[in-house]
């Protein structure tokens, strides 16, 4: 039986946390909790020009998520639409290559999307297996970016 | 004309729009959601880009992702559909920003219309009739009795930024109206981001008639005449037909013109709705406009032989509208049935899950707007429409028994669905007359509701 009041408590720090999605597991129970983003559309409404040429919100860049393959390598896909770049400018060597460590914060690749240049972190630990995307490349949102076995 | 062209949207109207991009040679890239990966209009589409896991507010509503996806694929233009974005101002700005020509009308013109207030002042310089009411927002307590002390009691207090059935309270006297503007106010703040309130004489058991309407880039609007949507549950159509069935022509070409009027006027592009009421002496009173596409579109393109869909492509790509109003007649009449993933004889509860068979009605006069196919596993969190079920036929009658014909032949299993239901309503004394009101259906399933059913939770 589910208890209200730690999904209550949860519901609390997904807001104050800006959150918009929790997933909770242990061995005896999952909970997915999921809100709207606080990026969302408003309905229609009067319109203000914004005058910018990237009309869109700022927010911390998203985060990759990891999917498990069945022999243990780790799949790095891409949180977002966008451009894919193995390095932060043209003339710099790539972030990481095949036989690269990583770590949680280790940039591994930069997203742009608008104009706006999203450095995506590894968000796990281990050794770069393969880099899956070109540099140049566009991404949807879920594409493997990168194989990692993990440490 | 466009080379290619991003679809902002899923299932049945994202395929229909597809169609239309493929028969101008447009190319079609289609966004889609996880939970969508297998939808079978992706097939069509020349590129597909996933733009986020299952729910609508992390994918379809995703502007963000959805411009970058059609940045990546180098669209010329973004079709929203209906739903999702397509009435959203913001997102037309924002595509304009980005050189991304939006599919439907100038956020100005969709924001003027979208926003009750500001469209009852157009209506009105338009000679668009009205329900009586407040001229502009009712501001305080004293003001909103004034104008209900106006029009007469009851009245209905609606949100400004409302729609859709959503955002009204009636209050029967003066006591009503005083209680209920508060709480009013803060759940259209809650609701729609806006607490501005007008007030409207409320009228009971109308009829729905609306009329569709096409404005291009160069000044022009002509209306393509109405369709009758009284059959509703809750809000929701259920049935739509056009011509509406026993109204004086004359009225109806008064108030056609009034809409076009009013699009013309507001320099709105693209297709649009405007919603009516009709009372029991066939005085039209405009409800509100719906700037895009609607779902029963086809229902207007059966008798008037214009494609609705591939107009709104063709507005948008600048070209002037190939008909002038009295090029468009009036042939035949067309029913459309909305065919949901519900089971009415449990209160209309959704049924997701997979398709196992689906075989679908044909013959002349006979159209199934659907994305749905035997193997296909429906969703459970977008809303149950599964396709829409449209016949025409030269008399009313004939459409009648079309309709019944096609439902008996429409099979899907082993999910329920309100295929029931629209057979039931095809065999109904009130449809078939055309004598109904937008309750009536609801009084239809109540009588129907079995004694044990009404007493339980």
């Amino acid at each position: 039986m589910i208890d209200i009041r730690k999904l209550k408590e949860l519901v609390r720090l997904m807001v104050s946390n800006e959150l918009t999605e929790l997933d909770l597991r242990d061995s005896e129970e999952q909970v997915t909790l999921r809100r709207p983003s606080p990026l969302q559309a408003t309905p229609a409404a009067a319109v203000a020009p914004s005058g910018s040429a990237t009309a869109v919100a700022e927010a911390p860049a998203p985060s990759a998520a990891l999917t498990d393959q069945a022999d243990g390598i780790v799949k790095i896909e891409s949180p977002m639409v966008g451009t894919f770049y193995a390095a932060s400018t043209p003339d710099a060597s790539p972030f990481v290559q095949a036989g690269s460590a990583v770590g949680p914060d280790t940039p591994v690749c930069i997203i742009e999307a608008m104009k706006i240049f999203n450095e995506i972190k590894a968000e796990c630990s281990g050794v770069i297996e393969k880099v899956l995307i070109k540099n140049g490349e566009p991404v949807e949102f879920g594409q493997p970016l990168f194989l990692v076995r993990p440490t | 004309m466009f080379s290619r062209i991003l679809i902002a949207n899923r299932g049945e109207i994202a395929l229909r729009i597809l169609r239309a991009a493929r028969e101008l040679g447009i190319e079609t890239v289609c966004v889609y959601s996880k939970a969508d990966k297998d939808g079978p209009w992706l097939e069509q589409a020349d590129e597909t880009i996933c733009i986020g896991p299952g729910p609508a507010a992390e994918s379809y509503l995703r502007i963000d992702r959805i411009i970058s996806a059609a940045e990546i694929t180098n669209v010329d233009a973004i079709h929203p559909g209906y739903g999702f974005l397509a009435e959203n101002a913001h997102f037309a700005e924002v595509c304009r920003d980005c050189h991304i020509e939006f599919i439907g009308p100038s956020p100005e013109a969709m924001a003027l219309l979208g926003d009750k207030i500001s469209c009852r002042s157009v209506a009105r310089a338009a000679k668009t009739p009205i329900s009586p009411g407040s001229d502009g927002a009712v501001e305080d307590e004293e003001k909103a009795l004034e104008v209900a002390e106006r029009v007469g009691y009851p009245v209905i207090i609606k949100a400004a930024a409302g729609g859709g059935g959503r955002g009204m309270r009636i209050a029967a006297d003066e006591q009503a109206l005083r209680s209920g503007l508060a709480p009013a106010r803060q759940e259209a703040q809650a609701a729609f981001g806006n607490g501005s309130l007008y007030l409207e004489k409320f009228l009971e058991d109308t009829r729905h008639v609306e009329i569709q309407v096409l404005g291009d880039k160069h000044g022009h609007a002509i209306h393509l005449y109405e369709r009758d949507c009284t059959s509703q549950r809750r809000h929701q159509k259920l049935i739509e037909e056009s011509p509406a069935p026993g109204v004086d022509p004359k009225k109806r070409d008064a108030v056609a013109r009034s809409a076009a009027e009013l699009i013309r006027r507001a320099r709105y592009t693209g297709a649009a709705t405007v919603e009516f009421m009709m009372d029991g002496q066939q005085n039209f009173y405009m409800l509100e406009v719906n700037t895009r596409v609607q779902v029963e579109h086809p229902v207007t393109e059966m008798v008037t032989g214009v494609d609705i869909v591939q107009e709104t492509i063709r507005i948008a790509a600048g070209e002037p509208l190939r008909w002038r109003q009295r090029d468009i007649r009036l042939s035949g009449h067309a029913i459309e049935c909305r065919i949901n993933a519900e089971d009415p004889d449990r209160r209309f509860q959704p049924q997701p899950g997979l398709v196992e068979r689906f075989l679908p009605p044909g013959g002349p006069g006979v159209r199934l707007d659907t994305h749905v196919r035997a193997g296909y596993r429906i969703p459970s969190m977008y809303d149950s429409m599964i396709g829409k079920l449209i016949v025409k036929a030269p008399t009313r009658q004939e459409a009648i028994g079309k309709m019944r014909a096609a439902l008996d032949e429409f099979t899907i299993e082993p999910i329920r669905t309100t295929i029931p239901l629209h057979r039931r309503l095809m065999d109904n004394r009130q449809f078939a007359e055309g004598d109904f009101d937008i309750h009536y259906i609801e009084r239809l399933l109540k009588e129907a509701e079995p004694a044990a059913v009404q007493h339980t939770i």
